[in-house]
């Protein structure tokens, strides 16, 4: 892979395995010549290339005008010296001006067109983003938070800090540290425009303005570098298929001395008695069933290898078990009911699954109810929560 | 455009933000351009819906205009931005000292931003120029932040671009 880095933080790369050539960045050259070696680089790849050439922007922040025309340009030429060629412009849904400005390239030269990508990056996003799972999810966080409320200080949660809640969903959870922790500000991220609404309405109803809700993409963020001093990220990289993608991400827009905190699950370590071996079976093959969906609700324990690997230091892990004695054990029922609904109603159906594994996939599902609302009983639901900092 | 037509059409926005900069000194750094856009953005959209992509879309339209000026203007005087809001909408005014003999091609590329032919003029620009014109640069923002765009020139030598930039309805 050849690199032209120019001013910081433009870059310019071609990957000649994949026919991509990327764009990242703020690129705003008074003159072309400023950006003379990307022009360059990209004339040469079209040149080696056939088939079908990328272009991919959506890493790119800024582009003036000057910069757009002097790689339109490149491309429109290539077009009338190749018609062999087919051009793909690959961009970002969050920014939407890139969609815009390459779009009419196509209206000059049928060969180019442009694709946006991020409706493939997070296959379980289609699970969640149901608006009759939205209860579900409320129910969750304020039964982790009895945990997590005293948990987050030991991670460093104080007072007074610059904070992003990235993949916040619906938007609960930062409320929630608003009130408790009042931070100086706090930035809650999130690619599911429904889920957006639903928290800027919440908020709206009880006069909060200080959250900034903001569509993006968790692993191509908008925001800057070394912005906040706690990033969260909680039940997400489980749900990611490229954890250590989004990872780099939450390091990057973390201040050095930062700490980055995430939670994660293991769900074949759910359970309940009485009942507990239908109670394990089914969830050990809720986690088949993720892997077979590239999504991993196994991660919890491998936190520390993640972080570790990611390029943090200080990290600190610990665990927590959510039961149904966390307050009304109905809740943690209602909980278990729409993990069968989304696990076995939609996920295994769509994986094919037949009616007699569906069918005992449920029954696990029931048991760990049966579990939880027994007056003896006893149900869990296991999470690790794990924190890193960002070297100074 | 007549001063009670003016003063009629912005009443409604409300001040946001401003600043005035000698000429001299904001030519003298490229960077200024990208560095006051940046800035300015972040500032205006704290409150709007989404305010890391309204920042993101308004700086790079204030850019633009910034870097209109910064190619055309002349050294002498004064520079000046101004953000106003009116709902969804942003209202940018930008005086700069513009030089007589270029104050017939402000009038003509503002002009040309709201002609039936923009669009095609604008993919013209796009498929022939290696550089763009202030003209191109000015459709841009017409076509691709569905800009409307005037000139005032009450104050002369200085002549002021007022942008209206509807960002809030594109990026929600």
């Amino acid at each position: 892979m050849s690199t032209a880095a120019l001013s910081n933080p433009f870059k310019a790369e071609f990957d000649p395995n994949s026919q991509e050539f990327s764009l990242a960045g703020v690129v705003r050259p008074r003159s072309a010549d400023e950006i003379a070696a990307s022009i360059s680089m990209l004339r040469e790849a079209i040149d080696g290339v056939r088939g079908t050439f990328y272009i991919n922007v959506k890493r790119l922040v800024q582009m003036n005008n000057t910069a757009f025309h002097a790689f339109a340009r490149v491309l429109l030429d290539a077009c009338r010296r190749r018609s062999d060629l087919r051009f793909v412009v690959v961009t970002s849904s969050v920014v939407g001006w890139t969609e815009r400005m390459f779009g009419h390239l196509n209206k000059i030269e049928p060969q180019v067109t442009v694709e946006v990508y991020d409706s493939k990056f997070y296959p379980g996003q289609s699970f969640v983003e149901d608006t009759s799972f939205i209860p579900i999810l409320r129910t969750q966080t304020k039964m982790t938070w009895r945990h997590e409320r005293t948990i987050l200080p030991r991670h460093g949660m104080r007072p007074g800090i610059s904070m992003a809640d990235i993949c916040c969903g619906i938007g609960d959870f930062a409320m929630l540290v608003r009130k408790e922790f009042q931070p100086a500000r706090i930035v809650a991220l999130d690619h599911s425009k429904a889920s957006l609404a639903y928290a800027r309405d919440v908020a709206s109803g009880f006069g909060i303005t200080d959250i900034e809700y903001t569509y993006g993409d968790a692993s191509e963020m908008l925001l800057e570098d070394n912005q906040f001093d706690f990033v969260t990220c909680r039940h997400s990289l489980q749900i990611f298929n490229q954890p250590d993608v989004l990872l780099k991400e939450l390091y990057r827009i973390c201040k050095p001395g930062g700490r980055v905190y995430i939670t994660n699950e293991k769900n074949s370590h759910c359970l309940g008695e009485p009942r507990s071996k239908s109670i394990q079976w089914t969830y050990n093959e809720v986690a088949k069933l993720f892997s077979h969906f590239e999504m991993d609700v196994e991660l919890g324990p491998k936190s520390r290898r993640y972080l570790a690997d990611a390029g943090f230091d200080d990290i600190r892990v610990e665990s927590f078990m959510v039961t149904n004695l966390d307050g009304d054990p109905q809740d943690f029922a209602d909980i278990i009911t729409a993990w069968e609904n989304v696990y076995a109603g939609e996920m295994a159906v769509k994986r094919g699954d037949s009616r007699e594994f569906i069918e005992r996939f449920r029954q696990g599902f029931r048991d760990h109810i049966f579990a939880a609302l027994h007056p003896k009983g006893y149900a869990g639901w296991p999470i690790w929560a794990a924190s890193g900092r960002k070297p100074s | 455009m007549a001063v009670a037509e003016q003063e009629r059409a912005e009443a409604p926005f409300e001040p946001l933000l401003q600043f005035e900069m000698e000429m001299g000194t904001f030519l003298s750094d490229w960077q200024h351009c990208d560095q006051l856009s940046t800035f300015m953005a972040r500032m205006i959209s704290h409150n709007r819906a989404d305010p890391v992509r309204h920042s993101n879309f308004f700086s790079s339209a204030l850019n633009e205009l910034l870097e209109v000026s910064f190619r055309g203007a002349s050294a002498d005087g004064q520079i000046g931005c101004a953000v106003f809001r009116q709902g969804s909408t942003e209202r940018v005014r930008l005086t700069f000292p513009c030089p007589p003999g270029q104050r017939q091609f402000y009038r003509e590329a503002v002009s040309k931003t709201r002609r039936g032919n923009a669009y095609a003029r604008y993919l013209d620009a796009i498929s022939t120029d290696f550089a763009p014109s202030r003209e191109a640069v000015l459709l841009d923002l017409a076509i691709n932040f569905d800009a409307e765009i005037h000139l005032d020139e009450s104050d002369p030598p200085s002549i002021t671009l007022v942008v209206d930039l509807p960002l809030e309805g594109i990026v929600s």
